[in-house]
C-alpha cells in the first residue's frame, strides 16, 4: 500500500499541477474569446475549482495529507465547488432548453425532480456508515448530476431540439467526470484501503479529460445572443393538444383490442 | 453490499448507454417500398388511402383460390410476397404516425405555454403504438398475420390527419395565427401533407 502510494505520488502532483494549469489556460481563453458572457456560471465554476484547488494544496503543505484539518478543508471545498458546478449545469440545461418557454418550464422542473429523486435513493440506499457519509452524499450528488444532463439529452432527442456544439460539449464534459466520479467512490466505498491510493489519481485523470473536451470545444468565441424562437400564441396547444392525444388514445385502445383478439385463440 | 456496489455500476452503465444513444444522429427511417405507384402518385397521399388496394392482395379467400389452382412452391412464394407487401404497410402507416406525433411535440415546444399531463400523456401512447406495432410486425414474420386488422389501424390514423388539419384550418380564420403556425411548422420541417 505504502509502496503503491509512493509509487504514484510523483504522477498525482504532476496531475495536479496539470490540471491546475489546463484550468488556468481554459479560464483564460475564456476571458479572452469574451466567452464568460455567454457561459458565466461555468466560468465561476472553473474559478471556484481552481481557488479550492490552491486552498487544499496550501492545507496539505502546512498541516499535512493526513491531518484532520486537512480532512475538513478538502471535504469542505468540495461541497462548494459540487454546488458550483450545480449552477454551471443548470446553465448548460438553460442555454439548451430555456428558449423553448413551454417545454422549458416543464423540463426543468422534471430536471429537478430527477436530481432530488436519485440524490435521495443515492443516500438512503448506502449503509448507514458515517465515515462514510461525505463519500455517500458526494456519489448521490455525482449521479443526480449526471442523470440531469442524459434527461436533458433525452428531452432534446424527444422534442428535436437542436443542441450546439459547445453545450453539447459541456454537457458531455460534466456527464462523463460524473460518471467516473461515482464508480471511483463506488470502488472505494468497497476496497476503502486497497483503492485509497488511485482514488485521487483516477478522479484527476477524468477531470483532465473533462478539462481537454471544454477547452477545445470553447477555442473559438461564442455569439452571445441565443437565436430567438417565434412562439406560437398559446391557444393553438390548447385547441389541438387534446385532440392529438385523444386521436392516439383511440388508436391504441383499438391496438390494444386487436392483440387481445389475436391473443386468445392461440 | 454487493447489491449497492452492483446497482451504482448499472446506473452509470445505463447513464452512459442513454447519453450515447441520445446524441447520436436520428435515423432516417427505410420504409420498404410499396412499388413505384406508391411513390409516383401525389405525395400528400396517405398509406391508409390503399387500404382497399392493400385489403384486396391480403384477402384470404384470394389466397385459398390461389393454392387449389397452383403448386406449392407459387403459393408460399405469393404469400411470402404478401407478408413483404403488408409489412411495408405497416411501415407506412407508422411513417404516418410518426409525422403526426412530429407535428404534435413541434406545436409543444413552439408554445410558451404546456400541460404536463398531454405531454406525458403523449409519450405514453406513442411509446405503446410503437410496442404494439412490433408485436404485429413479429407476428406478420412468424406468419400468424393479423391482416384484417391492419384496416383498423390505417382508419384511425387516416381520420386523425383529417381531424388534425381541420383543427388547424379552424385556427385558420385567424389568419393571422394560422400563416404563423404554417411558417412554424415549415421552419421545423413538418409537412403537413
Amino acid at each position: 500500500m505504502r509502496l503503491a502510494m509512493a509509487t504514484i505520488a510523483p504522477f498525482q502532483d504532476a496531475l495536479w499541477a496539470l490540471n491546475s494549469a489546463g484550468e488556468a489556460l481554459l479560464l483564460t481563453l475564456l476571458v479572452v474569446r469574451k466567452n464568460y458572457r455567454s457561459y458565466p456560471a461555468f466560468s465561476f465554476y472553473l474559478l471556484v475549482d481552481l481557488t479550492m484547488g490552491a486552498t487544499v494544496f496550501f492545507v496539505y503543505h502546512l498541516w499535512g495529507f493526513h491531518s484532520a484539518t486537512a480532512y475538513g478543508v478538502a471535504w469542505g471545498t468540495k461541497g462548494i465547488v459540487l454546488f458550483a458546478r450545480a449552477l454551471a449545469v443548470a446553465e448548460v440545461c438553460a442555454h439548451l432548453l430555456s428558449r423553448y418557454r413551454g417545454v422549458w418550464a416543464l423540463a426543468w422542473r422534471i430536471l429537478l425532480l430527477c436530481a432530488v429523486l436519485v440524490l435521495s435513493y443515492s443516500i438512503l440506499a448506502a449503509r448507514h456508515d458515517w465515515g462514510l457519509a461525505l463519500l455517500t452524499a458526494d456519489r448521490g450528488l455525482e449521479l443526480s448530476i449526471a442523470t440531469v444532463i442524459v434527461v436533458l439529452f433525452l428531452f432534446a432527442r424527444y422534442y428535436e431540439v437542436k443542441v450546439e456544439p459547445v453545450v453539447r460539449s459541456l454537457a458531455i464534459g460534466f456527464c462523463l467526470y460524473s460518471c467516473s466520479a461515482v464508480l471511483n467512490n463506488t470502488v472505494l466505498e468497497r476496497w476503502l484501503h486497497d483503492y485509497s491510493a488511485f482514488w485521487n489519481l483516477l478522479r484527476m485523470l477524468a477531470f483532465l479529460a473533462s478539462l481537454s473536451i471544454w477547452s477545445w470545444a470553447l477555442r473559438h468565441s461564442q455569439s452571445e445572443a441565443q437565436t430567438k424562437e417565434i412562439l406560437l400564441p398559446s391557444g393553438i396547444y390548447q385547441a389541438i393538444a387534446p385532440e392529438i392525444n385523444l386521436r392516439l388514445r383511440l388508436f391504441n385502445e383499438q391496438l390494444g383490442r386487436f392483440w387481445k383478439v389475436e391473443a386468445g385463440p392461440s | 453490499m454487493n447489491f449497492l456496489f452492483y446497482t451504482f455500476i448499472l446506473a452509470v452503465a445505463v447513464l452512459l448507454f442513454l447519453l450515447a444513444w441520445s446524441l447520436r444522429a436520428p435515423r432516417k427511417r427505410r420504409t420498404p417500398s410499396l412499388g413505384p405507384l406508391a411513390s409516383e402518385q401525389d405525395p400528400g397521399r396517405r398509406h391508409a388511402t390503399y387500404l382497399p388496394q392493400i385489403q384486396r392482395a391480403l384477402a384470404p379467400a384470394d389466397f385459398e383460390f390461389l393454392a387449389s389452382r397452383t403448386s406449392r412452391r407459387l403459393a408460399r412464394q405469393v404469400g411470402k410476397e404478401r407478408r413483404r407487401i403488408a409489412l411495408a404497410y405497416l411501415s407506412g402507416v407508422q411513417e404516418d404516425f410518426q409525422r403526426l406525433l412530429k407535428l404534435a411535440r413541434v406545436i409543444a415546444i413552439l408554445s410558451p405555454e404546456v400541460g404536463a399531463a398531454q405531454e406525458f400523456e403523449r409519450l405514453q401512447l406513442g411509446v405503446q403504438f410503437a410496442l404494439r406495432c412490433h408485436m404485429i410486425r413479429a407476428e406478420l414474420l412468424l406468419g400468424l398475420a393479423p391482416l384484417p386488422q391492419l384496416s383498423g389501424l390505417s382508419q384511425m390514423v387516416s381520420g386523425f390527419a383529417v381531424r388534425m388539419e381541420t383543427a388547424i384550418t379552424e385556427l385558420g380564420e385567424r389568419a393571422a395565427l394560422a400563416t404563423e403556425l404554417a411558417s412554424s411548422l415549415e421552419r421545423r420541417g413538418v409537412d403537413l401533407r
